[in-house]
């Protein structure tokens, strides 16, 4: 393998990636932002001590959303150059869910569908 | 090895350079002889059975004995024989075929095959070390957690070692096809062996997790004294089936894809045209690979999962016909119209069409739920997966390793022995399993060791010995030939079929330790037979010859694999006599030093771990001046050899 030197940028290339850099830490602000919102929401509907049947559905779509916003500003998901790797998670994510929906309901309910 | 050339190798340095190789050509190597020994083992386990059921009423083996013989013959030929053989030739010609040095991950490459061996040999240990597991291939757990003794707990620990390695051989493959392409090859650009080996080592990443979850349960309720598949403690065993086949499933496709893929490189090859349809094979092997994991309850038919499940099941089963048919026509049309060749390689890819589609059919017929319970546990069901993993699978790592062969020793095998072996193997095949379809409809159930005189089974089961001797002495031509080719040793060059169509076949053989000495340019798909047809059958290099980074070569991924195969022992034995273990082992006496072994084997396995992490090893250069040399030198062989 050749070895690369760093190249020498330019005044406006240097801008450019000051800006860019400037844009992804306000994302990433931002939606660690919303992902503590989102975990204060959980817990506030599990301190007011709502209805079981009305709090585990929605803390799972919230759990869902911050799963999302980990994988595609986190974990840069949402990055050119992960095309492989997004379809590779999420076929793995359907599959895992598949499965689990599989034992809950032919082995844990146990009932003959 | 440019370092030892010109002088003969002593034994001594040959087996530590085999020891410690982290090259993809000689993994291949090492996966060929484990392999190629798991798979006579298998052969004479089959043997054995075929021997036993011979004649009614016979006591050639005991019952006992019977039923660990089946066990470790499914186990071996799946575990230890089918797939490490698949790898061999994944790592022999995936690389070269994409235009990569190596794969993504050298060490983990050779870290892969030990825990294979090491696996492998694991558990056919427990064959002296008080018998063999015994409860079919498949190890349903109400079975395994009554068996008394320790051959379940081989099976659990082995399975866990070797396939750990498959899991880290599987990531391997999906990462070097997906990042280590040459300039130009793109995704339809890859030949069809990449393509299917891509789809079968996702497959590996995604079905190996359940199944190395499902053997920890077996391994923590056998030897650590939970109750995850004990029903008395409130376990289902029925968690243990999913789990098993939710990694069974997949993992027959991990198997037949990469077959798949063989073959359509040996009938264009051999019928001198492009394969018909890539873009429709592509889909369809990844179309299979999708499906394959949306229908492990086929399995499970009669388990009682209730007939709404049971139908989507069927349905989704059936759904598998429609891309394998598109494979099969696509063959059938690259054959068309082509200038056929018939060599050994083509012959058993010709007698695979008509075998596996037999295979296949009966296939459908199980995957009706209600006539499955017909079939369920008779010798229809053995047929028929002989008739895809043998038909498909067997026939496939026997055209590979013919088609094959010059590439990974740099000779040639005897085309006449070639053909008979090919001849004595088709026939003794279909002598074997055809008949056993009409066993199974009337009545003969799998897996009973033994059945009486005067139910109708004598001929039929006479015949189907008869014929698996027949495939015997084919495997004894094949090693005749392979015996015979190399004390002769007579070299080859380069593109020695004289046909080949991918860029495996345009290095010189045997190809360098680089693989490639400048990096190649791909211009189309089948990039030899283009530069063969528009310039002048070289392929154009993408950039001038550079100094290449080598990985050194390591001993540790040896070590690792040992560590964690002595430390099987220690848990194995742990809970032999201990109050708290299951029945099966609890009247066995004490053995003390279990927990040493473990924590030994284990501080084994995590030193060396430490010493590869801390340790930094950077590889080495190769430099310009050495890569020209070799240049001028082959210029000048291939000079000489016209």
């Amino acid at each position: 393998m050749a070895h690369h030197e760093p190249e020498q940028l330019t005044e406006t290339q240097l801008k450019y990636l000051r800006t860019e850099r400037t844009k992804e830490m306000r994302i990433q602000m931002i939606s660690f932002g919303l992902m503590i919102f989102l975990t204060f929401i959980a817990f506030a509907l599990v301190a007011l001590e709502l209805d079981k049947n009305f709090i585990v559905p929605i803390v799972i779509g919230l759990a869902f959303i911050q799963v999302a916003l980990q994988f595609y500003y986190f974990m840069h998901m949402k990055d050119k150059g992960h095309d492989f790797a997004k379809l590779l998670i999420l076929t793995g994510l359907y599959f895992a869910i598949a499965f689990v929906v599989c034992f809950i309901m032919i082995v844990w309910i146990g009932n003959p569908i | 090895m440019a370092q030892v050339k010109g002088k003969k190798a002593g034994f001594g340095a040959v087996l530590w350079d085999y020891l410690t190789t982290v090259d993809h050509k000689k993994i291949a190597i090492l996966y060929l002889i484990a392999g190629g020994f798991f798979f006579a083992l298998g052969g004479i386990e089959a043997m054995l059975i075929r021997a036993q059921l011979a004649i009614p009423n016979n006591d050639f083996l005991s019952a006992g004995l019977f039923n660990e013989v089946i066990t470790m013959h499914g186990t071996t030929m799946i575990f230890l024989a089918a797939m490490p053989l698949l790898f061999a030739f994944m790592n022999a010609v995936v690389p070269l075929q994409i235009g990569a040095r190596d794969v993504a991950f050298p060490f983990l490459n050779s870290l892969g095959v030990w825990l294979f061996i090491f696996g492998g040999i694991f558990l056919n240990l427990s064959w002296f070390l008080g018998g063999a597991p015994d409860a079919g291939w498949t190890s349903y757990a109400s079975l395994s957690i009554a068996s008394p003794g320790h051959g379940i707990d081989f099976y659990a620990v082995g399975l866990q070692i070797a396939g750990a390695g498959t899991l880290i051989s599987g990531i391997n493959f999906a990462t070097t096809i997906i990042t280590m392409r040459a300039p130009g090859m793109t995704y339809m650009r890859m030949p069809l062996f990449t393509w299917t080996t891509l789809v079968a080592a996702i497959l590996i990443v995604f079905a190996f997790p359940p199944l190395t979850i499902g053997v920890f349960l077996m391994i923590f309720d056998r030897m650590f004294g939970s109750n995850f598949f004990i029903v008395e403690a409130g376990g289902n065993t029925i968690i243990w089936e999913h789990l098993f086949w939710i990694f069974g499933h997949p993992e027959v496709y991990i198997l037949i894809l990469p077959a798949f893929g063989m073959f359509s490189e040996i009938f264009s090859v051999f019928s001198r045209k492009r394969l018909f349809g890539y873009s429709a094979m592509v889909f369809a092997t990844v179309l299979i690979g999708f499906f394959g994991f949306m229908v492990w309850a086929h399995h499970m038919f009669t388990v009682g999962l209730g007939p709404t499940a049971n139908a989507i099941f069927a349905l989704a089963t059936m759904a598998i016909a429609v891309p394998t048919g598109i494979k099969i026509f696509n063959w059938i049309a690259t054959i068309w119209g082509g200038s056929i060749e018939f060599t050994t390689p083509m012959l058993y890819a010709l007698a695979f069409i008509p075998s596996f589609v037999m295979g296949g059919v009966t296939g459908i017929m199980q995957a009706a739920a209600p006539a499955d319970y017909q079939y369920h546990d008779s010798y229809f069901i053995v047929a028929h997966f002989h008739y895809v993993i043998v038909g498909g699978v067997v026939f496939a790592l026997l055209a590979g390793l013919h088609f094959y062969w010059p590439i990974m020793t740099g000779t040639m095998l005897s085309e006449k022995l070639g053909k008979l072996e090919m001849v004595i193997f088709f026939i003794g095949f279909h002598c074997t399993f055809l008949i056993q379809h009409w066993l199974g409809l009337w009545g003969m159930p799998r897996r009973v060791f033994t059945y009486l005189d005067g139910q109708g089974y004598n001929a039929a089961n006479m015949i189907s010995s008869i014929g698996a001797a027949l495939m015997a002495v084919a495997v004894i031509i094949l090693l005749i030939n392979i015996i015979k080719t190399l004390v002769k040793n007579e070299k080859v060059g380069r593109d020695p079929w004289g046909d080949g169509r991918t860029l495996e076949w345009s290095l010189p053989i045997p190809a360098p330790y680089y693989n490639f000495a400048q990096t190649p340019l791909i211009r189309g798909i089948d990039v030899l037979a283009l530069e063969k047809e528009e310039g002048d059958g070289t392929i154009p290099s993408a950039g001038p010859v550079e100094p290449i980074h080598m990985p050194n070569n390591s001993f540790i991924p040896f070590m690792i694999s040992l560590g964690l195969f002595i430390a099987g022992f220690g848990a194995l034995y742990f809970a032999s006599g201990k109050p708290w273990a299951i029945d099966a082992v609890a009247d066995l006496p004490v053995r003390p030093w279990a927990l040493y072994v473990l924590i030994a084997g284990l501080a084994i396995t995590f030193i060396s771990m430490g010493v590869r992490s801390w340790k930094d090893d950077l590889g080495y250069y190769i430099t310009k001046e050495e890569l020209e040399a070799d240049l001028r030198e082959l210029e000048a062989r291939e000079r000489g050899a016209n």
